[in-house]
């Protein structure tokens, strides 16, 4: 029994969770920018499908993996353009914004998949140049240091790196304290001289980035394949991350790597007689009680604060 | 409704359908040709006209779940997870029980399944009125959990051994009949119509309706007033999945006879965005309902006849909602009227 147990919780799990964890940690850190500027982008999840066939698409193309992370972050920025200006020039609802954005990415890549790339449910070839991985020779001599240290994608640490860079963004820059002002009270903002609706718009273009960035990682990052709707819930996951972390990138970084370890977990626990749909099931149920756990610590610390005497 | 409400919802599906015509332009067909087309499959003959009836039920019954929960302001995007679950729900009772007359076999297998969605609705539910935890988060999650969920329970407990993944036919007795053979409408139209009355009714000419409303419009004062809302909200959802789940059960015992692994292409989603874009007003649900039902089976004739592929069709859906969503954009008359006011 305690073998079992030896065999799925071993060091390499380390490696697998930051893995599975990284394009969650990029969608939600994209919402957590707009999140701060008071805006929910559930469209994360569209920039991140659309980023994904966008990579996979130019990759397939032109060979050049850097090319397709660009035209996936451009895409991600259109997209997030799209729902700017749907929801800061002309009142809609954000909400119903993103929704509308991840139908319509669903729609537009399965209809590019069928008739640009001629395949139907997924797309695969040799032709697809992925994301590099970091390898350094020197570390390949100590077995452990080689798992733990060596042969991530770039995009796994560029990820770990964001996590400080936007903290550093939000929390010491003059940008992001206009973002949180203009988040918690935009009439203020406004009357301080900051101009709310650019400073909206930036930091859903943003987000756009970043979803885009999410997309081509999850395609071109380890699998180098595009399936029909790829993504599967993972930009709500990073919505979910960024509610757990209390809109802070370090502990919304924790979250993405709880989810991480739960997606781990389940995928070893397979061989070991736990159906299929069940593992699957892990991450999303996970996710839920994460949710309802960190809404609970905020109830509750609301509560204290409101009937301190003060 | 105002008129101005309803010329605004033309001109954007007039947008949407040039906006689609465009892309297949772009593509190198004649749009015209390609309209006629999804028209013709949508209405022209009796499997047609029978298979678009098919689509608007669980589309109607959806949008009619969702905007319900939109009604005490909850955002229920796990329609499709109580369709699933209330599918599987009403296809195992259809055969396991035996022996009951049609009447009767029926109701069992509608009101199991209407329990089960309302059930699934209540954990969002309950996490949204007393945990204030984000619905659309939940709600959207809960989906992939129910649908893998009944994808195990199809597979393992109630599969019906064959290839594939499906559960054993429903007994006759359990059947929905058909009319307009042989296309897939059954007798669950009238079931659906006989729901949206009630809906209707429930709503606007009941005090848990008026409670609904109230709190829907504001929670603080319906507080103050002594309407447990946090209680409504949880109804609220109850009623949502509990729609949702039958919307399943007549999918099960209607259109397939059996529950059938990944039945459903986001059937909800359909009806949830018939919802949105009606402004959950209950009489403008049915004329979108029926609008995407009849595209999305247009599409098929579409398809066959014109090789132009189904998914433009959703994507000139997104264009739409996208477009409707849009409220400060096609206000022309009520600008006109605010400036000579």
């Amino acid at each position: 029994m305690l073998e079992k147990i030896a065999l799925i919780f071993n060091y390499s799990i380390i490696k697998t969770t930051i893995r599975y964890s990284t394009p969650i940690l990029y969608a939600a850190l994209g919402v957590l920018i707009t999140q701060q500027a008071n805006m929910l982008n559930v469209g994360v999840e569209g920039m991140m499908l659309s980023g994904a066939f966008t990579a996979i698409a130019v990759s397939y193309f032109t060979g050049n993996w850097f090319l397709a992370l660009i035209a996936a972050i451009i895409v991600g920025i259109i997209l997030a353009i799209i729902m700017a200006f749907a929801h800061l020039k002309y009142d809609a609802d954000i909400i119903v914004v993103g929704v509308a954005i991840n139908l319509l990415s669903l729609a537009l890549t399965r209809f590019l998949l069928n008739n640009v790339l001629g395949a139907s449910g997924f797309f695969r070839s040799p032709y697809i140049v992925p994301i590099p991985k970091v390898h350094f020779d020197f570390l390949t001599k100590n077995d452990v240091i080689n798992t733990l240290f060596n042969n991530y994608s770039m995009f796994e640490i560029i990820g770990i790196m964001l996590v400080f860079i936007i903290w550093f963004l939000l929390f010491k820059t003059v940008w992001g304290l206009r973002v949180r002002s203009v988040g918690l009270f935009p009439q203020a903002a406004e009357t301080a001289g900051i101009n709310v609706y650019k400073l909206k718009f930036s930091t859903m273009i943003f987000s756009g980035l970043l979803g885009g960035m999410a997309g081509a990682h999850l395609s071109l990052g380890y699998s180098k394949l595009f399936v029909e709707n790829m993504t599967g819930g993972k930009g709500l996951m990073g919505v979910a991350a960024m509610f757990f972390g209390g809109g802070d990138p370090i502990f919304t970084w924790v979250g993405c790597l709880i989810f991480g370890f739960t997606d781990s977990v389940g995928s070893r626990l397979q061989p070991y007689g736990l159906p299929s749909q069940f593992v699957l099931m892990f991450p999303y149920i996970t996710t839920v009680l994460f949710l309802t756990l960190s809404m609970i610590r905020r109830i509750r610390r609301e509560r204290i604060e409101k009937s301190s005497l003060k | 409704m105002r008129r101005s409400s309803y010329l605004n919802l033309l001109i954007t599906i007039i947008i949407s359908l040039i906006a689609g015509g465009i892309i297949m332009i772009l593509l190198g067909h004649n749009p015209f040709k390609v309209y006629a087309e999804l028209f013709k499959g949508a209405f022209i003959g009796k499997f047609n006209i029978g298979n678009t009836l098919g689509r608007f039920v669980p589309i109607l019954l959806t949008a009619i779940a969702f905007a319900i929960s939109f009604k005490v302001s909850v955002f229920n995007a796990g329609v499709e997870g109580e369709l699933y679950l209330g599918a599987i729900a009403a296809a195992w009772a259809g055969f396991a029980i035996q022996g009951l007359p049609k009447v009767l076999h029926i109701l069992v297998c509608m009101i199991v399944a209407t329990i089960v969605g309302a059930l699934w609705a209540a954990v969002p539910g309950v996490l949204k009125a007393y945990y204030r935890v984000n619905e659309i988060c939940t709600t959207l999650l809960l989906n992939y959990v129910a649908i893998f969920f009944t994808s195990y329970l199809v597979n393992n407990q109630l599969s019906s051994h064959t290839g594939i993944p499906q559960t054993p036919k429903v007994l006759p007795s359990a059947t929905l009949t058909m009319i307009l053979k042989p296309s897939k409408a059954n007798i669950g139209i009238f079931i659906t119509l006989a729901v949206l009355l009630f809906v209707y009714w429930l709503i606007h000419y009941t005090t848990l309706g008026y409670k609904i409303r109230s709190v829907g419009s504001n929670p603080f004062f319906s507080d103050y007033v002594g309407i447990g809302t946090k209680k409504i909200i949880v109804i609220g959802m109850l009623i949502s999945g509990g729609i949702g789940g039958l919307a399943g059960g007549i999918e099960s015992l209607g259109t397939y006879n059996r529950f059938l692994d990944g039945f459903s292409q986001f059937i909800a989603f359909d009806g949830m965005l018939a919802s949105l874009i009606a402004r959950n007003n209950i009489k403008m649900i049915f004329i979108i309902a029926l609008f995407l039902a009849s595209l999305k089976n247009g599409a098929l004739g579409m398809e066959r006849f014109t090789s132009v592929p189904k998914s433009i069709v959703d994507a000139i859906i997104a264009i739409f909602i996208l477009l409707t969503s849009l409220e400060g954009l096609i206000n022309i008359r009520r600008k006109v009227k605010t400036i000579e006011a």
